[in-house]
């Protein structure tokens, strides 16, 4: 039924990143509707109620940074950014002030494609968040906090088991290593990234078939971590 | 404008012609005679001596010693002449009148030696004010220039009127260069140039009078400091002799100094100019390529998307949408290094330091290039305890990239790429080594060696790759190496990060 299918707003200044955008979104089975500045973005945020936004921070009438608040805050639709790869700054700005991800200009359509999924579901959370999630092998049950891995039980520490809980609660999302520290250490911790790396580090060791070569949780440099939900 | 003072020429100082001195004592002395001559008829002698004081008294003060002495013995003899009895003889009867001449001696002498010390002094005085005004006028004269060669006009016109010589001004290492001269057509000759040049060498005078037998005609001062002289001022005078005298080397050092900072200021503000310019210059191309960088990647994007589309749906029959893809994929890091290179040289590469996990930093990056390395093995060997080091993650990033992305490129599909990381005594070495072609290097060779050697070479990029990579290493701290491959062949491409950018591990914990 044409109502069930998600409703995505595309805010890009650029027509032909639009129309290939909406060719793609239309193909992967979403709607999309299209605003070329920061004024008709937040015409439609409130006319067409969109299910999730994927935001250009390039705009040429509004800071993109003001208009992830603007969009997210009050519609409550996830916000994907998109923006250049120099811009980490700017990405982890946007992901602190509530941006759902991000995607790097110029972006592969797969990925592009599986952040949307992973943010579509949280927008989904008056479903309560699955107790079980599944990350490869590996399966997390947030309601008995344990983990398995190819069936059998792995101990980990406290601050381990927080930061995957964390990491499998926005499955697929990227979080920020700010994020991660505040909401685990605490805020006054907010800058103790050896913590957060030790943690990660311990948690390869114990859950990744070849723990330097990482496959399950993903480092976006100087962004934050993402937990790959396949 | 005050106009310079013109000063004495050496040999001319001292007061006006003696002899004047000696007739004006006579004639007061006369004057004072005649007077008493008319005193005496009316009241007798008795206070006639007395009026010998004044012309004693004023010949002392007005024309110096020896005519005071004049005076007091011509006063001596015209009183016992004309007033002692017997008149109209040089004889002295009474003790009075030689205690009276005696007083008018002591007189001359003591009132002439005040006299002539507080002349003295008044001309000194009046020397000193001359020479400050003088001084400051010559700076302010030179503070309205605002280029060398106009400072050398005003200090060459200056000093000729000042000193009453030719004056030329030279600058220029090694060989000395005329800015100014006064009069105009001042000749110097080659010995003076030389001389020159030795003064602008040196920092010491040189030329005539600072060394025996020296052929020059002029003398050259030093302007500056001894180490940092900034240029050279010669005199010589028309008939030969000596340009300056010992008396007045003191003010021309004065003038000197002015002349020296006047040129500084210049040399100062014509760098400040040259450099605002070259910022500008350096604003305009970052603003440039940033907008070049953005209008690229624009389309790029939409190339990418659209082959990314044909192949999901199953168009790309023989390869050609994939290798639009990957070839899109290339011009993207072109682009990327390209900005990155321009923020380099713009000097605006700001760096974050943060704990990094070495696993951490190659996993992304081999995640970014691998669809690029299509065909060759990856042998990765980061161990999992390696420390953590400090570096910037999106520098650290971009250096990975570069670095597997030359090993890529340099080497033959289906050969072998090593990651390799381990900690060795002198710090953390992150290496990345190939089997390719290699880079037929002898040893170990600097990035920027590698710069040239590839400048021209038509798998092109390669350079700038490197050229960053060890710029983003410096900027961390860290340090960039290139040499041949341990195994031969192959070259090994490494970043290490000195022991002061190591955690050390016993400190860490997850904090739990």
């Amino acid at each position: 039924m044409a109502a069930e299918r998600p409703l995505i707003l595309i805010v890009d200044d650029e027509p032909q990143i639009r129309t290939l955008l909406r060719n793609t979104l239309a193909r992967a089975g979403y709607s999309a509707i299209e605003a070329a500045t920061a004024r008709e973005a937040l015409n439609s945020r409130d006319i067409d109620r969109p299910d999730l936004v994927l935001l250009d921070l390039g705009l040429p009438d509004r800071d993109g940074i003001e208009l992830v608040t603007a969009l997210g805050g009050a519609s409550g639709a996830p916000v994907i950014v998109v923006s250049a790869r120099e811009d980490t700054d700017q990405k982890v700005a946007a992901l602190d002030l509530g941006a759902a991800d991000y995607v790097t200009k110029p972006f592969d359509t797969e990925e592009l494609l599986a952040r949307i999924r992973s943010a579509l579901r949280s927008r989904q959370a008056t479903t309560p968040i699955p107790h079980l999630v599944k990350a490869g092998s590996v399966s997390i049950d947030l309601a008995r906090r344990t983990v398995e891995k190819s069936g059998e039980r792995v101990h980990l520490t406290p601050k381990e088991y927080a930061v995957l809980a964390e990491l499998a609660r926005h499955s697929g999302r990227v979080l920020t290593h700010r994020h991660l520290l505040r909401s685990i250490w605490g805020p006054a911790q907010e800058g103790q990234t050896e913590y957060l790396r030790v943690a990660v580090r311990g948690l390869r060791q114990k859950l990744e078939a070849v723990p330097s070569q990482p496959r399950l949780i993903i480092n976006e440099p100087a962004v934050g971590y993402r937990l790959i939900d396949a | 404008m005050a106009m310079p003072v013109r000063l004495p020429s050496p040999g001319a100082k001292g007061s006006a012609t003696p002899l004047r001195g000696y007739v004006e004592a006579l004639a007061m002395v006369a004057a004072s005679t005649l007077i008493g001559l008319v005193m005496a008829r009316r009241w007798g002698t008795s206070a006639v001596d007395l009026l010998y004081l004044p012309a004693v008294l004023g010949t002392a003060v007005v024309a110096g010693l020896r005519p005071a002495l004049l005076a007091a013995v011509a006063s001596a003899l015209a009183y016992n002449y004309f007033f002692t009895a017997p008149h109209f003889t040089f004889r002295i009867r009474d003790a009075d009148d030689v205690v009276t001449v005696a007083m008018l001696f002591l007189v001359a002498v003591v009132t002439s030696r005040l006299a002539g010390k507080m002349r003295d002094e008044a001309r000194a005085a009046a020397a000193h004010a001359a020479r400050n005004a003088t001084i400051a006028g010559f700076a302010r004269a030179l503070l309205s220039c605002s280029s060398e060669s106009q400072i050398g006009e005003i200090a060459c016109r200056r000093v000729s009127e000042l000193f009453g010589c030719n004056a030329a001004l030279l600058t220029g290492h090694p060989v000395a260069r005329l800015v100014s001269r006064c009069p105009e057509g001042t000749v110097l000759t080659p010995s003076d140039l030389a001389a020159a040049a030795l003064t602008l060498d040196s920092g010491r005078p040189a030329g005539r009078g600072a060394m025996r037998l020296d052929p020059a005609e002029w003398s050259f001062f030093p302007i500056g400091t001894e180490a940092a002289v900034v240029a050279a001022i010669g005199l010589a005078r028309d008939d030969g002799g000596q340009p300056v005298d010992d008396s007045q080397i003191l003010l021309l050092e004065n003038l000197l100094d002015q002349v020296a900072l006047a040129l500084e200021r210049t040399r100062l503000e014509a760098g400040a100019r040259d450099l605002a310019g070259l910022r500008e210059r350096d604003r305009l191309r970052s603003a440039l390529l940033s907008s070049v960088g953005h209008d690229l990647r624009t389309p790029l994007t939409a190339i990418m998307a659209g082959a990314a589309d044909l192949r999901s749906r199953g168009l790309d029959g023989d390869g050609s949408v994939a290798a639009i893809g990957t070839e899109a994929t290339k011009l993207e890091r072109y682009i990327s290094n390209l900005l990155d290179m321009a923020r380099i040289e713009a000097g605006a590469v700001k760096v974050h330091s943060e704990p990094v996990d070495l696993v951490d930093a190659v996993a992304a990056a081999l995640r970014d290039v691998e669809a690029g390395l299509g065909g060759r093995t990856l042998e990765v060997d980061v161990p999992i305890d390696l420390p953590l080091v400090r570096a910037d993650a999106r520098l650290l990033h971009h250096c990975l990239i570069n670095l597997l992305d030359n090993a890529g490129r340099h080497s033959d599909a289906g050969s072998a790429i090593r990651v390799v990381a381990a900690l060795e005594p002198d710090g953390v070495r992150l290496s990345i080594e190939n089997d390719g072609r290699g880079l037929a290097l002898p040893g170990p060779a600097d990035l920027d060696r590698f710069r040239s050697i590839s400048g021209s070479d038509r798998k092109g990029g390669a350079g700038l790759g490197l050229a960053i990579v060890k710029a983003f290493a410096e900027a961390m701290g860290a340090e960039a190496s290139l040499c041949a491959s341990p195994g031969g062949g192959g070259a090994a491409a490494s970043l290490r990060f000195p022991l002061n950018l190591v955690l050390a591990l016993g400190e860490l914990s997850d904090g739990g």
